[in-house]
């Protein structure tokens, strides 16, 4: 129950609504001046074995246009999707998983 | 901010973008405006953007994860303050003692391209609310 | 004819236990570890799970998927306690029935 691979799956959808949130503002500031695109650095944050909230960074190799804003709007968008996706897949594992276990309880019941 | 505070982001992007809209339609609907309650030609207006911080409705104050930039919020709106476009139409009723009426300055090709960039946007942060609040309703189902 | 009669032996409790008890352990206290295993997961993960429900209804930034996580295992961690608490309870019941 407190398996570590349900602690994994959570790390991962913790990780996947971090990421999200920093979408959501990048959408948000796409005409803000000034306002520079953030990220955080999934794997190295996943392969970490630190919990906590994931550092938010800057991102490189994005076009600043002239107002100092350098949110490019097609990788917002797969970032959105890609990100909601995955976070339905790991909640399924996480289902399945968890009902898994809980038929192995029952199972025992009948013995 | 939890993934709720998200949907405020979101939020936020929209009325922005709304409020740019606005003012937006505005200068396009006033391009041959020559006479105003406050004298003069139509003058455009300019909406500027700025980071804010923005909790979700139903956050605390001791909400420690509450990141300085998130959300984005209009600091200031601008009226142009450039000379107006004077032309030469002697026959206008609002024409000055030369024959020169002022028009207001301002290019409705670019506010009709910017009105363009508004609206894709909104939908934009339309979008990422959506996808937001899907993900949160998954982990709802986690709840069999 | 008169056969040897040797004085009554106390029953080993225990080894009447294990072949229905199915846990495998050597001495009685392997049930009382368990089922004290099974109590601590249960007031630990409940107590997270309490802890978890009230920094998500305190607004302090608690994810959703966190907290729904956290009251599963608590959920799942009392059907284990319930589990090996009525184990214990059949075996006890099985002895009771046992004809000494």
């Amino acid at each position: 129950m407190l398996d570590s691979l349900s602690g994994d799956i959570e790390r991962y959808m913790d990780l996947l609504s971090a990421r999200q949130k920093l979408v959501a503002s990048n959408i948000a500031n796409a005409d803000t001046p000034g306002y520079r695109t953030q990220d955080i650095d999934f794997q190295s944050e996943f392969a970490s074995a630190m919990g906590g909230a994931p550092r938010a960074n800057a991102v490189s190799g994005l076009a600043i246009k002239n107002d100092g804003n350098n949110v490019d709007m097609d990788r917002e968008a797969r970032l959105l999707s890609e990100n909601a996706l995955r976070f339905s897949v790991a909640s399924n594992l996480m289902r399945g998983h968890i009902q898994m276990v809980k038929s192995a309880i029952k199972e025992g019941a009948g013995s | 901010m939890s993934l709720f505070a998200a949907l405020s982001v979101g939020a936020s992007g929209m009325s922005a973008q709304r409020v740019r809209a606005e003012a937006l339609t505005e200068n396009l609907a006033n391009s041959e405006t020559t006479r105003t309650p406050d004298g003069g030609p139509y003058r455009r207006k300019d909406v500027v953007f700025q980071s804010a911080p923005v909790g979700s409705p139903f956050s605390s104050v001791f909400d420690t994860q509450m990141q300085s930039v998130g959300g984005v919020q209009v600091a200031d709106v601008v009226t142009d303050t450039s000379a107006p476009e004077m032309r030469y139409m002697p026959g206008h009723p609002d024409a000055n003692s030369e024959g020169y009426v002022a028009y207001p300055h301002m290019n409705p090709a670019e506010d009709m391209v910017d009105l363009m960039g508004a609206a894709r946007n909104y939908e934009a942060n339309v979008a990422a609310m959506n996808a937001v609040k899907d993900m949160i309703q998954k982990s709802i189902d986690l709840l069999h | 004819m008169s056969f040897p009669v040797s004085g009554i032996s106390g029953i080993n409790i225990t080894d009447a236990i294990r072949p229905i008890a199915g846990v495998g352990q050597s001495s009685s206290s392997g049930f009382q570890d368990a089922l004290n295993s099974a109590i601590q997961k249960v007031e630990s993960t409940g107590n997270e799970a309490s802890a978890s429900v009230e920094r998500f209804l305190g607004g302090e930034g608690e994810e959703l998927h966190t907290t729904v996580l956290a009251t599963q295992r608590a959920e799942m961690s009392f059907d284990m306690f319930q589990q090996v608490r009525n184990k214990m309870v059949g075996a006890y019941q099985e002895i009771m029935k046992m004809q000494i």
